[in-house]
C-alpha cells in the first residue's frame, strides 16, 4: 500500500520520466548533428550559464518577482472587493459589470506602450500592466462565487433573520473560496506574463529586460538560463496557492477524513 | 424518548384570548398575485399547535409560495396572516423551515451546521451545544456529528437539515417537501423517523407534499390544493391511530384515504 505522498510520486514518474528523455534526446540532438550555440545551445550548456551567471540571474528576477506579487495582491483585493460591489449593488452589476467583460476584446498586453508614455518606464508602468491583466479573471471568479450561494440556503439564512454581513461572513465568502482560488491560480500566471511584457517595452531591469539583453547580444544560453529560472519562479508561486487552495478549502478535497468512504 | 430535552417555551405563550390561543396559525383570505398571474386565491387556514397538518397539490400549484408566505419570505398581496395571535410581517423566530434540498454548508461539520441558526439568531452558542448533540442523537446521526455533509448520504443529509430546523425551538415546523429528492424506501423511513421526532417533541408541522401516500400516512389533517390560482379544495381529517407504522399502509383504513384523497385530486383537474 502507497500513502498518498508515495501515490503522488509514482504520479509523478511518468512525467518526469518523459522530461528526463527529451532533455537528453535534445543534448544528443544538438551535439550529433553539430548544431552551433547561438541556434540552440544543449540543456548542459543552459545549466552552466544558469550557475555561472547566477548572480546576473537573481538580480534581474527579484524586481520582477515582486512586481508580479505586488501587482498580483493588488488585483486580488481589488477584484475580490469589485466582486463584493457587483454582488451587492444592483447598479454596479448591471452597469459597469457588462462593461468590465466586454472591455475584455481589448488585447491587454497592446497597451502596455500606452502605459510607457503615460507612466514612463518604471515600476509603474509594469505594476498598472499586471493588475490589468489580472483583474478580470479576480473579479468574474469572486463575483460568480458571491453570487451562486444556494437560493434555499439564502431563503434559510432570511427566514432566520440572518443579516446580510452574517451571510456574507458565514455563507457568501467561504462558499466563493473555491472560486477565488481558482481565478487566483489564473491570475497568477498571466501577472508573470504582464511583468515580462512590460520590462520587454521599456525597463533598465528584471527578468523580461535580461532575455531582450541577452537576445540583443545573441548569448542565447543566457536567453534559455533566463526562461528557465523565470519558468521555475512561475510554477513555485503557482505551486503555493495551490498549496494554500488544498489547506483551506479541505471540504473539497478527494481523501475523506476518518477514512469514511463516500457513498 | 426524551422528550425532555427539549424546550416548550413557545407552546406556554399565553395569548389574553382563548380562542386565538387554541390555533397557533391562523390564515385568513390569503391571497397572492405575481404582477398578473394570481398564484393563490382566498386560502383560509386554522392550525391548532401540535398538528400535523399537510397541504396536497400537484408541483407547481403555489403550495411552496403559501410555506415561503407563512415563513415571512414571501409578501402576500392580500389577508392575513399570525403566528401565535401575532401578524406574520417578516421572517420570525417561531418558526423553522425544511427545504426539498438539504441545504447545508459543505465546509462545515454536521454539528456546526446544526448550530447555524443559532449565530444567525445571534443566540449564544454554547448554551445550545448539548441541544444540538441531542437532536442528531434523537434522529440517529449522532456518531456523524463531527463529519462534513459529503460524507453523509442523501437521507442522513435530510436528518440534519430537520435538526437545524428544530435547534431554535421554533413552534412551527414548515417543509416544503422535503424527502421527494430521497429513494422510495428512504423515503417511507424518513416519514416514520420524522413522525418518531414530531411526537417526542409536539412541534406544530406544516407539510407540503404531492404524494397522496405521504400526505395521508403522516398528518392529522390533509388540505387538498387545485392548481392555480391555488385555493383549498377540501380538509380531511385523517382519523388513524397514532404512532403509526409503514405496515400501516395495507390497511384497508388507510387505503379508503388514500382513494378518497386521490378523488378529490382527480376532480380538481377535471374542472
Amino acid at each position: 500500500m502507497l500513502g498518498r505522498v508515495g501515490r503522488f510520486f509514482v504520479e509523478l514518474g511518468w512525467p518526469i520520466g518523459i522530461s528526463v528523455a527529451a532533455l537528453l534526446l535534445w543534448e544528443l540532438a544538438v551535439r550529433e548533428l553539430d548544431i552551433r550555440s547561438i541556434i540552440l545551445p544543449p540543456p548542459s550548456e543552459v545549466f552552466v550559464a544558469m550557475f555561472q551567471r547566477s548572480e546576473l540571474l537573481l538580480t534581474n528576477l527579484w524586481p520582477s518577482l515582486y512586481l508580479t506579487v505586488v501587482g498580483f495582491a493588488l488585483s486580488v483585493v481589488g477584484g475580490i472587493l469589485v466582486a463584493v460591489l457587483i454582488t451587492y449593488s444592483s447598479i454596479i452589476r448591471k452597469g459597469f459589470y457588462p462593461i468590465i467583460v466586454v472591455s475584455q476584446v481589448v488585447p491587454k498586453i497592446a497597451i502596455a506602450p500606452l502605459f510607457v508614455v503615460w507612466f514612463g518606464t518604471g515600476a509603474m508602468s509594469s505594476l498598472l500592466l499586471v493588475v490589468l491583466v489580472t483583474f478580470f479573471p479576480m473579479t468574474i471568479n469572486s463575483a460568480l462565487g458571491f453570487q451562486s450561494i444556494d437560493e434555499d440556503m439564502h431563503r434559510m439564512a432570511r427566514a432566520l433573520t440572518g443579516s446580510n454581513w452574517q451571510i456574507f461572513w458565514k455563507i457568501r465568502m467561504p462558499h466563493a473560496l473555491p472560486y477565488i482560488f481558482s481565478g487566483m491560480k489564473i491570475s497568477i500566471t498571466l501577472a508573470v506574463i504582464g511583468v515580462i511584457v512590460s520590462e520587454f517595452v521599456a525597463s533598465q531591469e528584471g527578468i523580461g529586460y535580461l532575455i531582450k539583453l541577452a537576445g540583443g547580444l545573441l548569448d542565447t544560453p543566457l536567453m534559455m538560463a533566463a526562461i528557465t529560472v523565470l519558468s521555475i519562479s512561475g510554477l513555485a508561486l503557482y505551486g503555493l496557492i495551490a498549496l494554500a487552495e488544498h489547506h483551506l478549502i479541505y471540504w473539497q478535497t478527494s481523501d475523506d477524513i476518518g477514512g469514511m468512504g463516500r457513498s | 424518548m426524551r422528550a425532555e430535552i427539549f424546550f416548550t417555551s413557545s407552546m406556554s405563550a399565553e395569548s389574553p384570548d382563548r380562542k386565538a390561543a387554541s390555533h397557533i396559525l391562523r390564515i385568513k383570505d390569503a391571497r397572492k398575485v405575481y404582477r398578473d398571474l394570481e398564484v393563490i386565491r382566498n386560502v383560509s387556514l386554522n392550525v391548532a399547535a401540535s398538528e400535523f397538518v399537510s397541504i396536497l397539490g400537484p408541483s407547481g400549484c403555489g403550495k411552496t409560495t403559501l410555506l415561503m408566505m407563512v415563513a415571512g419570505l414571501v409578501e402576500r398581496t392580500e389577508g392575513e396572516i399570525s403566528i401565535n395571535g401575532e401578524l406574520v410581517t417578516g421572517p420570525r423566530r417561531q418558526v423553522g423551515v425544511v427545504f426539498q434540498q438539504p441545504v447545508l454548508l459543505p465546509w462545515r461539520t454536521v454539528l456546526d451546521n446544526v448550530l447555524l441558526p443559532i449565530e444567525l439568531l445571534k443566540l449564544p452558542r454554547p448554551k445550545y451545544r448539548q441541544r444540538a448533540l441531542d437532536l442528531l442523537t434523537m434522529a440517529k446521526i449522532g456518531d456523524f456529528a463531527h463529519r462534513l455533509p459529503r460524507q453523509l448520504s442523501g437521507g442522513m443529509r435530510q436528518r440534519v437539515s430537520i435538526c437545524c430546523a428544530l435547534i431554535h425551538d421554533p413552534s412551527i415546523l414548515l417543509m416544503d417537501e422535503p424527502f421527494s429528492a430521497l429513494d422510495a424506501i428512504t423515503r417511507d423511513e424518513m416519514g416514520v423517523e420524522l413522525l418518531r421526532i414530531w411526537q417526542a417533541n409536539r412541534k406544530t408541522v406544516i407539510f407540503v407534499t404531492h404524494s397522496i401516500r405521504e400526505a395521508a400516512f403522516l398528518s392529522d389533517r390533509v388540505l387538498v390544493m387545485g392548481r392555480r390560482p391555488a385555493t383549498i379544495l377540501d380538509d380531511v381529517a385523517i382519523d388513524l391511530p397514532r404512532p403509526r407504522q409503514i405496515s400501516m399502509m395495507e390497511d384497508e383504513r388507510f387505503n379508503q384515504y388514500v382513494r378518497r384523497l386521490r378523488k378529490l385530486i382527480e376532480a380538481s383537474h377535471a374542472r
